[in-house]
């Protein structure tokens, strides 16, 4: 693999960098916002990053400068931005890392796109436990007001930007962006059916447009280096730019490898992460976030990029990466992932609250021996029952585990089963014992 | 939902049936309306579409993933299918889901035979279940003393929790946890305070939630339904009575039915069993020497009663007796009880509790535009786009228009004003006040100065209307001269308002397009309020509201028939029509219409009848279902009025303090048990059906004044209560269509001419004067007698549902009073006066202003003593339900201070 | 109660939104850091501030897990048992922490100095097996490393072993 200059994380790279707003500028911080305020109309700043090809990095891969595209121009009243910080996607610790080491360069982001779209105020939704990343944007807000970059009048170019950090409180689905919007609102996260979309209807019922954290830290640089440079990296037209994929699992070197989209599996397993850390092999991986299906080692050569991702059946999602060794149970590693869905399930939609349930209730059975043979098709059936039935992608998501593991990995479910089966004969069914989620 | 701006009309197909609906139909609504009906839990037409079900799941062409037809609207020209393969796939799926949990325990469940889950699963669900997990289970709960809670029946679709915040505006209700284990309840253990309308308990498509009223003893299919109104409030809700042989076992009301749309209030759901209560008079009971009752014979009574007034009649003369009657009564009884006492009896002394307040609103509107109703309906409230409330108290007194109002401003967007005496608190009980744009808290009760105030802002921002400047000069430069004359600082001083304040809500309302005017108890039941109501109504005229479309002004009744007591003639000033009585033409048309000249003796008045009786110029008195001596103060002397009578009959459910006093009681059907008519606030006439048997030998009223009739030899008589109403329509053309919404009547232009060409000045003087303020007691408090939203006069206090809800009064104070007075919620506090003394119980509500406490008037016996009654000059409203008291501390009182008689402890 | 102590801080919260009830999760943590759990007396007051009903308040409290009704121990220990951390061995350091101080999941030590919770992903995957105390998170633990946060927490009521801004 060729040798890359990161773009996100370069700064963070030099020794001692801190991140304050002194080291951030002199690295070239705020040029970019500087710039745009200094004339370029908004909606060239939105065609640029159309131009750019940046696509959304919170798991959907939304092209950008098409998001901001959709806020209404004519609307009279407020408008809004929301940094999406809640990154609660089981195998991904990628924008953390960006606001606790970083943190100029998202505010910078989030100051052009609220300029772009019109939106006086942004709220940073980061998500309750990350108490120190939000210190630590707190401080750099207060950093970057105090310099002029935000608050009333910007550079004098009458441009008011207000960010604000608003902290969750422990919900994975408030990283869907309805979600975030009604916990933002102050109300239980629960998705919200679209249409309307944010774009019309968001926080407060007004336009919105909700981007990740790392495609905001993206925004300063396509600004500065310009649309073709940014949509020459990685695998144009559809997937440009860089992505940091966040390695985790039965790897020698887990963590945050910022990577053009060109790249492979192998390269990021094998090369920057420094491969398996035992004598074990790859067993498994999961190529995008816990709502991706499992990969196996027959896709390690298959590229970062959304669409390569896509046709080798599971998606980029997120970009957190983590990888199983020979010897990692399937059907466990599937209900540790199932467990985290039904808990995190919002309950708002039957399929999704009353189905995550009952697959982690086969899936316990299964793993404790006390499996039944019809468990397997009930199962495929339950999955199927929820995909695409519910009002968010959360559905779509939980079920992504059960179904990919059992594609690959069916016979693991029918041993687990057959041994059920031995031990159970001659047992009265009153005499199994009954488990119950907790 | 807003309304539809455009009338579009698009073509959609839906399992093959084209057909054309307005844009904005959601495609569920769309399918009805060709009477495809989609399954659905969480859908409801009152509530914003949730989508959660998934039930509703439907195939629309060209878009891959099944859509919910709840929430998806109709696009021209889409192609729906409701029935193919895989959509009844994803539907059985959705009952296997939602069944996985669910306890099955139909043969114990209230819902069991009208539950959606269970009626859904009979159509789609095959009868062996794949789900062989442990089920989730939750303790059954108890939300308060009236309501139970079953979550393992919970489909979680909400609607509950919806129609709370959405439609009550209450937001009691709380889905607690997340995911499966989410719970419907009240917070953290606490016991629901709410306004107890029953909503999520009717709206709950299964059986989660039920009332606790007549748990487990009934299957819904026992039951015998039948469609009634309300007797409460004016508001006039149609119910739906529903009884197991004689017992009743609940009401309810359906989605579309009725002016309350299926919407109850806690009075209506929950109050049904006040006529059934075990102490009601069975029969008909005379007194004897000893002065206890004996149980006699209908004859015996009847003939003791037509014997009695005919030998008072001949020996003292027709105006020796009187009647007073209760609006509670129906139509059919009211029109009868007139016809019985002008033209049996002979006297025009009768009147009826509308004199209580609701005829000084009547009088206004009369004089002012010619209408002795409304010039707007429900329909109009959820139209306008700026409504003004005052001193209603609307959520309270008249629920079901609140919910018009709350759906106006919440739905619609509706600017409100609200002109009340409590303050925008908001808690699990709804306050209309905290929806309101320009609230204004009104103190001590002036709100003549606050309507002052109000004109003073029109004329000076320049509200007034530029036709009506032109058209009617002199009208516009005297209000404007008479605001001129007074000062904010006065408006201020007297009401409290601040002229800012005041302004904006003048400049909404002057702004307003389509402007509705709701006026309560707070300026109908006070000194005045004929002059309030058309001061209000002078406000109308200057800002050109009063003849507008959509515009207008209406006065809420607090009993259910009080515009039926006008429009029946049983209130002193009318005949039925109303025409009024002093008037040659209307006389004369009567006499022709009956046969028979009207007597020519003057009417009285509620005080004019008591005050003869005490005199000794009336010598018998008959009352139907009212109770002068619970409804007004001691000092108003009704029990020597009343032992002053040689003759006392009393028509009643139950022996109230006043028919105690009674030398016969006829026992009287309750509405439940009778047919007949009311008429609501806003002038429907609505059909009552018999509901249940009569209780003992109870008769409805307008039969015993029939037989009576006949007794006395002057035969009134009818076939059965349609052959009175006919006659009612015959008198009163056009009376009660009895169909869907008649159209209100329209103001009357020649009225209004003659009022703004002159008839303006007969009191312009008096009406913008402002009285000096009454000297308050130092230090001392308000103490306001209130209606509960759980109650309705004393008759709901037989309910024992809402008396579970409601039992006792309790004295409302907020925090930082209580805290100056040293109290805290539970302690009791002496109340006192010159009157008297009384010891009640706290309860805090920080609505209440400070320097005042309220008592619900319901339970207002060991309060009475400290009130004194003020008559309305003009009108001869009594007045009562405000005082002054001081307050203190029971454990506080100082030795030696009882010297004064204490009225009641408890 | 809040207002008394936090007249300041609830005014700047209420600054930043339209809508007052946006301020309710911000507030409902400043609750909890205040009494260590949200009472109800607390939701009452809230209620007040943002006019809403404490249903209103209550609804969005049992909502979010880090939220808790009920008084807990001052130290929290939620371990993260995710998937990306039971791989490289949340199990064993769920083992650990129960060993150490003698109580199972969802439990509080007698001193009521310890809760132990096993909670979903907490983000960071890359850095596991993991817990959060409190505030602070604590990355790549070993039992020796285990042992050592606790005492110090015991002792000093600090640990020098949370982890800083996010390392490479």
């Amino acid at each position: 693999m060729k040798t890359f200059d990161p773009i996100l994380l370069k700064n963070m790279q030099q020794p001692g960098y801190t991140g304050s707003l002194a080291e951030y500028e002199r690295a070239g911080g705020y040029q970019a916002l500087k710039q745009v305020l200094a004339g370029v109309p908004p909606d060239d700043v939105i065609d640029l990053v159309k131009k750019s090809g940046l696509r959304g990095r919170g798991g959907a891969g939304f092209p950008t400068g098409v998001k901001w595209g959709f806020i209404p121009k004519d609307h009279p009243g407020p408008k809004y931005l929301c940094c999406n910080a809640d990154e609660s996607e089981p195998g991904t610790f990628k924008d953390r890392q960006l606001m606790e080491r970083d943190p100029h360069q998202v505010l910078e982001g989030i100051a052009i796109a609220c300029y772009a779209i019109g939106a006086q105020t942004a709220y940073i939704y980061i998500r309750g436990e990350f108490r120190l990343g939000a210190k630590i944007l707190e401080r750099a807000i207060a950093e970057a007001r105090e310099a002029g970059h935000v608050g009333a009048d910007v550079y004098g170019s009458g441009v008011t930007i207000q960010i604000y950090v608003h902290a969750g409180a422990g919900a994975y689905i408030c990283g869907e962006e309805t979600a975030l919007l009604e916990s933002l609102e102050g109300k239980r996260g629960k998705p919200r059916t679209k249409p309307p979309f944010p774009a019309t209807h968001g926080l407060y019922q007004k336009p919105t447009v909700v981007n990740n954290v790392e495609t905001l830290a993206n925004v300063p640089h396509i600004v500065k280096r310009g649309s073709d440079w940014f949509a020459s990296i990685g695998s144009p037209p559809k997937s440009t730019g860089t992505r940091i994929f966040c390695l985790s699992g039965h790897v020698c070197r887990p963590g945050n490898y910022e990577l053009p989209v060109n790249a492979t599996f192998r390269d990021l397993i094998y090369e920057l992460g420094g491969g398996m850390r035992s004598d074990k092999p790859l067993k498994a991986f999961i190529p995008g976030g816990a709502s991706a299906p499992f990969l196996t080692p027959d896709h390690v050569d298959v590229q970062l990029d959304f669409e390569s991702v896509a046709l080798a059946g599971s998606m980029s999602g997120s970009g957190g990466v983590t990888a199983m060794e020979e010897g990692t149970s399937m059907v466990w590693a599937a209900l540790r992932l199932m467990e985290f869905f039904y808990h995190e399930s919002c309950g708002k939609c039957t399929p999704c609250r009353e189905g995550s349930a009952w697959i982690v209730q086969i899936l316990q059975r299964i793993q404790n021996k006390q499996g039944r043979r019809e468990d397997l098709g009930t199962l495929t059936d339950v999955c199927g029952n929820i995909g695409g039935r519910t009002v968010c992608a959360f559905g779509d998501a939980e079920i992504a585990p059960v179904l990919s593991t059992l594609k690959y990995w069916r016979h693991e479910y029918e041993a687990l089963i057959e041994e059920a089966e031995t031990l159970n004969a001659g047992r009265k069914a009153k005499d199994i014992p009954v488990l119950s989620v907790s | 939902m807003t309304m539809p701006q455009t009338q579009k009309t698009l073509t959609v197909t839906i399992d093959g049936i084209r057909t054309q609906v307005p844009d904005g139909t959601l495609v569920i609504e769309a399918a009805r309306r060709v009477g495809v009906m989609v399954p659905h839990f969480c859908y409801h037409p009152k509530l914003k579409p949730d989508a959660n079900c998934r039930m509703c799941l439907v195939e629309i062409e060209k878009i891959p993933k099944l859509q919910t037809s709840c929430s998806t609207r109709v696009a021209d020209g889409m192609v729906v299918r409701s029935s193919v393969p895989h959509v009844e796939a994803a539907r059985k799926s959705v009952l296997e889901l939602l069944l996985g949990n669910h306890p099955l325990d139909c043969p114990v469940c209230d819902q069991g035979g009208r539950c959606d889950l269970q009626d859904f699963s009979h159509e789609y669900t095959p009868t062996v279940s794949r789900f062989k997990e442990l089920k989730r289970v939750f303790p059954k709960q108890y939300l308060g003393s009236v309501i139970e809670t079953q979550m393992n029946r919970c489909v979680s679709c909400m609607r509950c929790v919806r129609y709370c915040d959405e439609v009550m505006d209450a937001k009691a209700l709380a889905a607690v946890g997340r995911g499966t284990l989410t719970q419907i309840t009240h917070w953290s253990g606490n016991e629901l305070e709410c306004d107890m309308c029953g909503g999520c308990i009717q709206i709950c498509p299964v059986g989660a939630i039920t009332s606790r009223l007549s748990m487990y003893d009934y299957r819904p299919w026992m039951l015998k339904r039948t469609e009634t109104i309300c007797s409460f409030c004016g508001d006039g809700c149609q119910i739906t009575v529903q009884r197991k042989d004689d017992q009743l076992i609940e009401v309810n009301s359906a989605l579309g039915a009725g002016r309350n749309n299926g919407d109850l209030c806690a009075r209506g759901y929950f109050g049904y069993h006040a006529g059934a209560h075990p102490d009601r008079v069975q029969h008909p009971l005379i007194r004897q020497p000893d002065g206890s009752f004996a149980a006699v014979t209908w004859e015996d009574a009847l003939e003791h009663v037509a014997r009695k007034l005919l030998t008072l009649k001949s020996a003292y003369g027709s105006d020796a007796i009187a009647g007073l009657m209760t609006a509670r009564c129906t139509n059919e009884d009211m029109y009868v009880f007139q016809k019985f006492m002008r033209l049996v009896v002979g006297t025009n002394q009768i009147d009826s509790s509308a004199r209580y307040g609701y005829v000084n609103g009547v009088r206004a509107l009369r004089r002012v535009q010619g209408t002795h109703r409304w010039t707007v309906r429900y329909e109009d409230v959820l139209q306008a786009d700026g409504i003004m409330l005052i001193g209603t108290n609307v959520h309270e007194t008249n629920p079901i228009t609140a919910l018009q109002v709350k759906q106006a401003v919440k739905r619609n967007g509706a600017t409100l004003m609200t002109l009340e005496s409590l303050l925008p608190v908001r808690s699990t009980v709804s306050n209309i006040t905290t929806l309101s744009r320009h609230h204004l808290t009104v103190r001590n009760g002036r709100f003549d100065a606050a309507i002052v105030g109000l004109l003073k802002a029109v004329c000076e921002l320049q509200l007034v209307n530029a036709e009506v400047a032109e058209r009617a000069p002199e009208f516009v430069q005297t209000i404007q001269a008479k605001v001129a004359g007074v000062s904010w600082q006065t408006i201020h001083e007297q009401s409290g308002l601040l002229q800012r304040d005041v302004e904006a809500a003048a400049r909404a309302y002057g702004q307003s397009r389509r402007a509705v005017t709701l006026v309560g108890q707070d300026v109908l039941r006070a000194v005045g309020g004929e002059a309030m109501v058309t001061n209000l109504l002078d406000v109308q005229i200057l800002t050109g509201h009063l003849q507008r479309e959509g515009s207008g002004l209406g006065c809420l009744a607090e009993e259910n028939n009080e515009q039926g007591a006008i429009e029946m003639g049983v209130t002193a000033e009318y005949l039925p029509g109303p025409s009024p009585l002093d008037e040659t033409g209307s006389t004369a048309a009567f006499a022709q219409a009956w046969g028979q000249a009207l007597p020519t003796g003057a009417s009285a008045t509620l005080m004019h009848v008591l005050r003869r009786a005490k005199a000794g110029d009336v010598k018998a008195l008959f009352i139907v279902g009212e109770n002068p001596v619970a409804s007004l103060p001691p000092d108003a002397a009704v029990t020597d009025a009343l032992d002053a009578l040689d003759f006392l009959v009393c028509q009643e459910l139950f022996l109230t303090e006043t028919a105690k006093r009674a030398h016969v009681v006829l026992p009287a059907c309750s509405a439940m048990e009778k047919d007949g008519t009311f008429t609501n606030t806003e002038g429907h006439v609505q059909p009552v059906r018999q509901a249940v048997e009569p209780v003992g030998e109870s008769r409805p009223d307008w039969e015993m004044f029939s037989a009576l009739s006949v007794l006395m030899e002057h035969p009134i008589e009818y076939g059965d209560v349609k052959d009175v109403f006919k006659e009612i329509r015959r008198i009163i053309p056009g009376y009660g269509l009895l169909g869907p919404a008649s159209t209100p009547q329209p103001v009357n232009a020649d009225v209004v001419a003659r009022y703004v060409d002159g008839g303006f000045k007969e009191d312009v003087d008096r009406r913008y004067t402002l009285n000096q303020p009454t000297p308050e007691s130092q230090g001392g408090m308000t103490l306001k007698l209130l209606q509960s939203v759980y109650h309705s006069g004393k008759y709901s206090t037989r309910a024992k549902g809402l008396m579970e809800v409601q039992g006792e009064g309790l004295l409302q104070i907020n925090a930082s009073e209580a805290t100056r007075l040293g109290v805290k919620e539970g302690d009791a506090v002496c109340l006192s006066n010159e009157h008297g003394r009384a010891t009640v119980s706290v309860t805090l509500n920080d609505r209440v202003p400070d320097a005042v406490a309220w008592f619900p008037e319901h339970f207002d016996e060991p309060v009475r003593p400290l009130f004194s009654l003020t008559v309305d000059p003009q009108t001869h409203v009594p007045v009562w339900k405000t005082t002054h008291v001081t307050i203190t501390n029971v454990n506080d009182r100082p030795a030696g201070e009882g010297e004064i008689h204490d009225v009641m402890s408890f | 109660m809040l207002r008394a102590k936090y007249q300041n801080v609830i005014d700047d919260l209420l600054s930043r939104y339209p809508v007052k009830q946006s301020a309710l999760l911000p507030l409902l943590n400043l609750a909890q850091k205040e009494e260590g759990y949200v009472s109800q007396a607390a939701m009452k007051e809230i209620a007040g501030i943002l006019d809403l009903t404490p249903p209103q308040v209550f609804e969005t409290v049992t909502f979010y897990t880090m939220l808790s009704l009920k008084p807990i121990g001052k130290f929290h220990v939620q371990v993260c048992r995710s998937l990306m951390c039971a791989l490289v061995g949340a199990d064993n350091l769920l083992g650990w922490l129960q060993k150490h101080l003698g109580i199972g999941v969802g439990q509080t030590t007698q001193d009521k100095m310890f809760t132990l919770s096993a909670v979903e992903c907490l983000g960071s995957c890359g850095t596991g097996p993991m817990f959060q105390i409190n505030d602070d998170y604590y990355e790549r633990l070993t039992e020796e490393k285990v042992g050592r946060i606790l005492e110090d927490l015991r002792q000093t009521g600090d640990c020098a072993m949370k982890s800083g801004p996010f390392l490479l």
